[in-house]
């Protein structure tokens, strides 16, 4: 977990973060307030043809009906996070209403690529549910599939392949937590009070049960 | 002025030179128009003039092809397409000549054999030429003989196989030596000359051939892919007998095999396109404000087509070490 402007590890519910106190106050002050209406795939800064819009549609899609709990949406901006697509893909994730997206997936249950052109940078944010299941590692893995095609500006080829590259990453996932749910508990679990501390290392050196030994004289 | 007194006397008149002049025997200056003073043509009438006896002996220096190679040469039907008792040529020299009449009459219906002499030899006169090719080439495959002069190509003979005189005229038999002999003489030293009249007579022979009615005219490349293709044929009905014969043998267990692998792999793809994945939800604690969502994934830039990903990868170094 990490501050998306210091991107410097931060602990779990921290209101503000503690190195930089960014919050997401600082994006509503620059961004609004107001709740954006958005779609799964918004191309705004133009970036798809029609033809291409289909293809990337149907991608989003197909992961839509292979993770019944998610939705990944697509957002392509020219310049509109102010250079920084981190802090601007996680204040959007927060702020959007996704039109498209049925009302059992709210955006808890959502992962957002956010496409600059102008400083030609891409990023991804991901809501809660899927805090346990994703990594920095799993999305640049899944970035570099597509950066070869944004290279040459094909960003809709790209963008099918990278959704198509956390589709297998995620299945992974999935199947890993449905036999070993509790390894992905632990990363999430709110820390222990110092209360419960102090407890369990009572319990830790409470002196064990004498077993019922015959001394004989 | 010393100088001047080694130049010749001045001519002096005399009457018989008048006289002499007047009857046009004398012409005044000649001597002075003429390069070589009196001094040394009188040097040169001194040079005896040769007798009859030694030009005649200068004639007959060039011998006749010694008596002991005579056998090597004429005695039997030569082994060799090149025919050089003599060894007038060295062992690179003479492995390469026979090796392109080997190849000529690998390549033709016509061999052609070379006797080879010196320059300056003669063949003796008991022995004829022509009854020669006669004894030796009449039986067997025709042949072209030439008697070759090792540096003057000039004085080549040819002869043919009875068989191919009869079908190739003298003229174009001579026509044939003549373009050979200049296709020789063009060359500098004599191993050139007789490597390049063999080559170029090789190629009259080719002519030659054809106007005895040895080679068809019809090309023979059509003939050979009709061979070819047989031979694909053979190869492609060996291959689909042998796929028959095992089809057989397997083609019932494969099929089922194949059917069962097929529906298998099938199977598994529809399984895994009709597959959904859930995730358990757990509660996580907000952060930073977000009400919905704080997870910060990477970033990257596709600004530059010589930078791998890796290096394009936005990210901020941890310098708090946490």
């Amino acid at each position: 977990m990490k501050c998306p402007r210091c991107v410097q590890v931060i602990h779990r519910g921290a209101g503000l973060c503690p190195h930089c106190g960014f919050g997401i106050a600082e994006m509503d002050a620059r961004h609004g307030t107001d709740n954006l209406s958005l779609r799964r795939l918004s191309d705004v800064a133009g970036l798809m043809k029609s033809r291409e819009r289909t293809k990337v549609q149907a991608a989003l899609d197909d992961f839509a009906r292979r993770f019944p709990q998610l939705f990944f949406a697509v957002h392509t901006a020219s310049g509109e996070g102010g250079g920084n697509v981190r802090q601007f893909g996680f204040w959007l994730l927060n702020r959007a209403a996704f039109e498209d997206v049925p009302v059992d997936r709210p955006n808890e249950a959502g992962i957002l690529l956010v496409i600059d052109a102008e400083s030609k940078s891409a990023s991804v944010t991901w809501g809660y549910l899927l805090d346990p299941y994703l990594t920095e590692e799993d999305t640049f893995l899944c970035l570099s599939r597509a950066h070869a095609y944004w290279l040459e500006g094909r960003f809709a080829e790209g963008t099918v392949r990278m959704v198509a590259q956390l589709g297998k990453i995620l299945s992974k996932r999935a199947a890993q937590a449905r036999r070993d749910p509790e390894r992905f508990e632990r990363k999430v679990a709110p820390p222990a009070k110092t209360g419960e501390i102090a407890r369990r290392i009572r319990e830790g050196h409470r002196p064990m049960k004498r077993e019922n030994v015959e001394v004989r004289p | 002025m010393a100088w001047g007194a080694l130049e010749p006397p001045l001519p002096v008149w005399r009457d018989e030179d008048r006289e002499a002049m007047e009857r046009g025997e004398l012409v005044p200056g000649l001597t002075l128009l003429t390069e070589t003073t009196a001094q040394e043509a009188a040097a040169e009438a001194e040079v005896p003039s040769p007798a009859a006896g030694e030009i005649s002996a200068d004639e007959q220096e060039s011998p006749e092809v010694a008596e002991r190679f005579l056998d090597d040469y004429f005695e039997t039907r030569p082994t060799d397409f090149l025919v050089d008792p003599q060894q007038l040529l060295g062992t690179k020299d003479a492995r390469d000549r026979q090796s392109f009449l080997k190849y000529h009459s690998g390549d033709s219906e016509v061999d052609l054999f070379v006797y080879l002499f010196d320059g300056h030899q003669a063949i003796p006169s008991e022995v004829r030429e022509e009854e020669v090719v006669e004894r030796f080439f009449s039986d067997g495959k025709p042949a072209v003989v030439v008697y070759y002069y090792l540096g003057a190509p000039q004085k080549s003979e040819i002869y043919l196989s009875p068989f191919l005189s009869e079908t190739v005229s003298a003229a174009e038999q001579r026509r044939a030596l003549n373009s050979s002999v200049e296709e020789a003489m063009e060359k500098p030293d004599a191993l050139a000359q007789f490597e390049a009249f063999c080559v170029q007579l090789s190629i009259r022979i080719y002519w030659m051939e054809r106007a005895a009615g040895l080679v068809e005219d019809a090309p023979a490349i059509p003939l050979a892919r009709r061979v070819h293709a047989v031979e694909k044929e053979e190869a492609a009905s060996g291959a689909v007998l042998q796929a028959k014969e095992w089809g057989h043998r397997y083609g019932v267990s494969s099929g089922i095999m194949a059917g069962a692998v097929l529906i298998v792999v099938g199977g598994l793809s529809i399984a895994r396109r009709r597959a959904r994945y859930r995730f358990p939800s757990f509660e996580v604690a907000p952060r930073l404000g977000g009400s919905h969502a704080a997870g910060i994934g990477a970033v990257i830039s596709f600004g530059s087509t010589t930078q791998s990903p890796s290096s394009q990868r936005n990210e901020v170094p941890n310098y708090l070490g946490l």
